[in-house]
C-alpha cells in the first residue's frame, strides 16, 4: 500500500494545480474549490478500481471535480437560466473580438467578475473545451440554452473587458 | 473572426491555470486516505478474528478429541500379532454367542447364568483395556487381554456344549 501512496502523490501533483483552477473557475470561492479538490482526489482514489481506461485518468478526474463544483453551486441555490433574461438576445458584434487586444491576465480577471450563470457556462466551454451539448448535460439544462448563455457571457465578458480598458487608459 | 475569444484561450490555455491550492491540501487528503483506510481493516480484523475463533474452537475440539481417542489405546498399538489373535477371538466370541442366544430361548434360566459369567470376563476385559495407556508393561496387559478373550471363548464353547446336551436330555426325556 505504500507504493500506491507514492503513485497518488504523483497523481495529485500532476493534476491538482489544473482541477483547482477548474473548480475555482465555476465556484469563485477558494475555500470551497479546495474543499472539492479534497473529495474529488478521496473519491477517485478510493474508486480507482471503478475506473475503466476508456477515457484519461485527467478527464475522468475532471469530471469528478466539474460534477462536484456544480453540486456545490447548486447548494447555493444557484439557478443556470434566470427566467428574466431570456428574451434578450446579443447581437453580432457583441461577441466580436477581433478589435480587442487580449490579454489572458485581463480575461481571467473578467471571468471571475461574470455571474454565476456565464461564468459557469463560459469556463465549460471555453476553458474546459465540453461542447454544448456535454454542458447541458452536466448542468442538466437545454442544449439551446447552454448556447444562448454563453452568447450572452461572452458579450458581457466583452463589456467587462472594455470597462476595463477605458479605466486604465 | 467570430471565434477570435476562442482561438485566444486556446493558444493562451495555460495562462488561465495560475491558481494554486494550498501547499497542506496532500496533507488533508492524504489524512482522508488513512481515515478510510482504517475503517477497512477494522471489518477486516473483524472477520479474521471470527475466523480465527472458529478455528481455535476447532483446533481445541480437534486436541480433545485427538486426546480422547490417544487414551483409548487399542491393541494394535501395542502389537500387531496380538490385535491379530483378538481380532480372531473376538469374531469367534460373537459367533458364539450369537448361537447361545438361539439356544438361551428354550432355557432361560441357564442362559442368565451364562451371561453373569461372560459379563464378569468383559468387565476385567475393560478393566484391562483401560489400564493399557497408562501401564509400565503394556505387552503384559495386552497379553491379559488376549488372555481374557481366548477364556471368553473356551467358556462360551463349553456353554454351548452344556447347552446342547441340556436340549438332548430335555428331547429325550419328552419322548
Amino acid at each position: 500500500m505504500q507504493g500506491s501512496r507514492a503513485a497518488q502523490f504523483e497523481l495529485y501533483k500532476l493534476y491538482a494545480k489544473a482541477m483547482y483552477n477548474v473548480a475555482l473557475r465555476i465556484l469563485n470561492y477558494e475555500e470551497e474549490a479546495e474543499d472539492v479538490l479534497q473529495e474529488a482526489f478521496l473519491d477517485a482514489f478510493t474508486r480507482i478500481v471503478d475506473f475503466r481506461q476508456e477515457t484519461t485518468f485527467g478527464l475522468w478526474l475532471k469530471q469528478i471535480v466539474i460534477n462536484k463544483s456544480i453540486n456545490y453551486l447548486r447548494k447555493r441555490r444557484m439557478e443556470f437560466v434566470s427566467t428574466d433574461e431570456i428574451s434578450e438576445v446579443p447581437d453580432e458584434d457583441s461577441f466580436d473580438y477581433s478589435e480587442m487586444q487580449l490579454q489572458a491576465e485581463e480575461i481571467r480577471q473578467a471571468i471571475i467578475q461574470l455571474p454565476d450563470g456565464y461564468r459557469v457556462v463560459l469556463s465549460l466551454y471555453l476553458l474546459e473545451g465540453y461542447d454544448h451539448e456535454e454542458i447541458a448535460h452536466i448542468l442538466k439544462i437545454s442544449e439551446n440554452t447552454s448556447r444562448t448563455q454563453y452568447m450572452r457571457a461572452k458579450k458581457k465578458l466583452k463589456s467587462i473587458l472594455e470597462m476595463k480598458g477605458m479605466r486604465d487608459e | 473572426m467570430n471565434n477570435r475569444l476562442e482561438t485566444f484561450v486556446k493558444e493562451n490555455r495555460k495562462a488561465f491555470d495560475i491558481m494554486e491550492p494550498s501547499a497542506d491540501l496532500w496533507a488533508k487528503i492524504e489524512q482522508d486516505l488513512d481515515h478510510k483506510k482504517k475503517k477497512k481493516p477494522v471489518k477486516l480484523y473483524l472477520w479474521m478474528s471470527a475466523a480465527a475463533a472458529v478455528v481455535v474452537v476447532f483446533g481445541l475440539v480437534w486436541l480433545y478429541v485427538g486426546k480422547l481417542q490417544n487414551k483409548d489405546l487399542e491393541i494394535a498399538d501395542v502389537s500387531a500379532s496380538y490385535a491379530k489373535k483378538e481380532v480372531h477371538f473376538t469374531g469367534l466370541i460373537t459367533e458364539k454367542r450369537d448361537s447361545l442366544a438361539i439356544f438361551a430361548s428354550a432355557n432361560p434360566e441357564l442362559y442368565k447364568k451364562f451371561t453373569a459369567d461372560l459379563r464378569k470376563l468383559d468387565e476385567d476385559y475393560e478393566k484391562l483395556k483401560a489400564e493399557l495407556p497408562t501401564s509400565p508393561n503394556q505387552t503384559f496387559v495386552v497379553k491379559a487381554m488376549v488372555k481374557n478373550r481366548e477364556i471368553q471363548l473356551q467358556l462360551l464353547k463349553q456353554q454351548l456344549l452344556i447347552i446342547n446336551q441340556v436340549d438332548d436330555y430335555k428331547r429325550v426325556n419328552q419322548i
